[in-house]
């Protein structure tokens, strides 16, 4: 299972030695098995949510809870897919994708056979020896997806991953996270500053607020899949995304 | 290129003995102030004759090898506690950096105080020389760790000492290996230098007994010893462990 709330969510930053408040009190529910696009204007704490999520910040304020039971550390339930990756220089792709079942404790062979279903599904397995700086940033993102997906997370949390990636990647990307995500039912909550993005993706859009940020709105995307970045049945769905973010001006 | 490379170093070592050899035949100095090459040779034939040399290096070798590691593992524990504990790095921190400007060879009267004329004596002074080049060059690597790499890790459930040994220890490692060249650099001059104030065997034993002789060419025959151990060890430990790690991480 992976139902995720949020509640009342509060977090400042410091800035100038003063304490800025980003977050203002996000509430957010996702269900077992949801697909949540979190969008909003830059620097509105929408990454800081997801590392809070994700246990690797303490909010100010709010709690966290996974299946209803308060979440107050960093864990394998909740698995952070990041930026740039963060993929360990010094091991291989299959060592990486295997580290967190070796944290684990789990034996070899076991490891290898999970990891070599991850390595094929993300179409790796030809890389499996590779060390990432021998890498694409399409492939290297492919592989921190697997190194998430083998932990079996009840949760997946993914900041900005495609970022980086040039526009035929993140294509090829995007209809692939769908298959995964209908593949894994796995929860998935996803954090983006690509509207387009958000719409092919999110089985919901959560928008945020301009800091001290709040959920502004949220928006079911109701269309079939897989959905690909060009369908202009999809237009609909960014226009209403882009308003929600542009009827609000900085507080 | 690479022949071309050996060719030119060997040329440029043959003219050195060539012209050492010239000079000796001028008889500008007495042979027991400036020996030949041939002498030195002799020298150096004798020792690994009558197993004196061979003897000499393993003793100071083994010294340099207990001592060395010693330096690593401290130097290691020390570094890692220095970058991931803000208040060790601010107390012991501060004392590291002063401790480092001590040259190895000062701490040899203490030694002696402490340990007497033994092995220990000679090892204490051969890691304590050492340790502190580990140690900062750790606490470098290890404060420059992407912090994403560390908080991937504790994500996916590694704690306490497995972040340590799966994270913190071969994400500083190119660090590190600065840190063991430098600190076997130190050593080496360590066990070397404490040989020769305690005069207890090794290298430092048999060059000071040269100089106890008048025995020029033994000197000079114990100084080339301890360079080509010195050209060795850093070209074929220390360079290869670099090239190999450098390689993986694809930093060259």
């Amino acid at each position: 299972m992976g139902k995720i709330e949020a509640k009342n969510i509060v977090k400042y930053f410091q800035h100038d030695g003063k304490p800025l408040k980003a977050i203002g009190g996000v509430n957010l529910t996702v269900a077992d098995g949801e697909f949540v696009c979190i969008v909003g204007p830059s620097g509105c704490g929408k990454s800081t949510f997801l590392r809070i999520l994700a246990g690797l910040e303490k909010p100010d304020d709010g709690e966290i809870l996974l299946d209803g039971k308060k979440l107050v550390n960093t864990g394998p339930d909740r698995i952070m897919v990041f930026q740039e990756g963060a993929l360990f220089p010094w091991l291989t792709v299959e060592d990486n994708v295997e580290y967190g079942l070796k944290v684990a404790g789990i034996p070899e062979k076991e490891r290898h056979d999970i990891s070599k279903r991850y390595l094929d599904m993300m179409q790796l397995s030809q890389f499996a020896n590779s060390y990432t700086y021998q890498l694409s940033t399409g492939m290297k993102q492919r592989v921190a997806i697997a190194r998430a997906l083998v932990m079996d997370p009840d949760v997946l949390l993914m900041d900005e991953p495609f970022a980086a990636l040039d526009s035929q990647t993140r294509d090829l990307l995007l209809v692939e996270m769908q298959m995964i995500w209908q593949k894994t039912k796995k929860t998935i909550i996803f954090v983006t500053h690509n509207v387009p993005e958000a719409a092919v993706l999110g089985s919901r859009v959560a928008v945020f607020s301009h800091r001290p940020s709040v959920v502004k709105k949220s928006l079911d995307i109701d269309y079939k899949r897989p959905r690909v970045a060009e369908d202009e049945n999809l237009g609909q769905f960014e226009k209403q995304i882009l308003s929600a973010l542009r009827h609000q001006g900085p507080k | 290129m690479k022949g071309n490379l050996l060719g030119k170093k060997i040329a440029f070592y043959v003219l050195i003995i060539v012209v050492w050899q010239g000079i000796d035949s001028a008889n500008i100095w007495p042979d027991n102030i400036f020996p030949s090459p041939i002498e030195v040779g002799e020298d150096l034939l004798f020792g690994i004759s009558d197993a004196s040399l061979l003897y000499g290096i393993g003793t100071s070798m083994w010294r340099l090898i207990i001592g060395l590691a010693i330096a690593i593992g401290g130097g290691m524990l020390l570094g890692i506690f220095m970058a991931r504990v803000e208040t060790v790095n601010q107390t012991i921190g501060s004392l590291v950096l002063g401790l480092q400007s001590i040259p190895s060879v000062a701490w040899v009267p203490l030694a002696i105080l402490w340990f007497g004329l033994t092995d220990s004596g000679i090892i204490f002074v051969t890691a304590i020389g050492a340790i502190f080049a580990v140690t900062i060059n750790t606490y470098t690597g290890v404060k420059n760790i992407d912090p994403s790499f560390i908080e991937a890790a504790r994500n996916m459930g590694a704690k306490g000492g497995q972040l340590v040994t799966t994270i913190l220890i071969p994400a500083a490692f190119p660090y590190m290996i600065t840190g063991f060249k430098q600190g076997w650099a130190f050593a080496w001059r360590g066990v070397i230098g404490a040989e020769l104030l305690f005069s207890f065997l090794g290298l430092g034993f048999l060059l000071n007994v040269g100089r106890q002789l008048n025995d020029v060419s033994q000197v000079i025959a114990m100084m080339l010893v301890i360079m080509g151990i010195g050209i060795l060890i850093d070209g074929f430990v220390f360079k290869k462990l670099e090239d190999k790690v450098m390689t993986k991480w694809g930093l060259r």
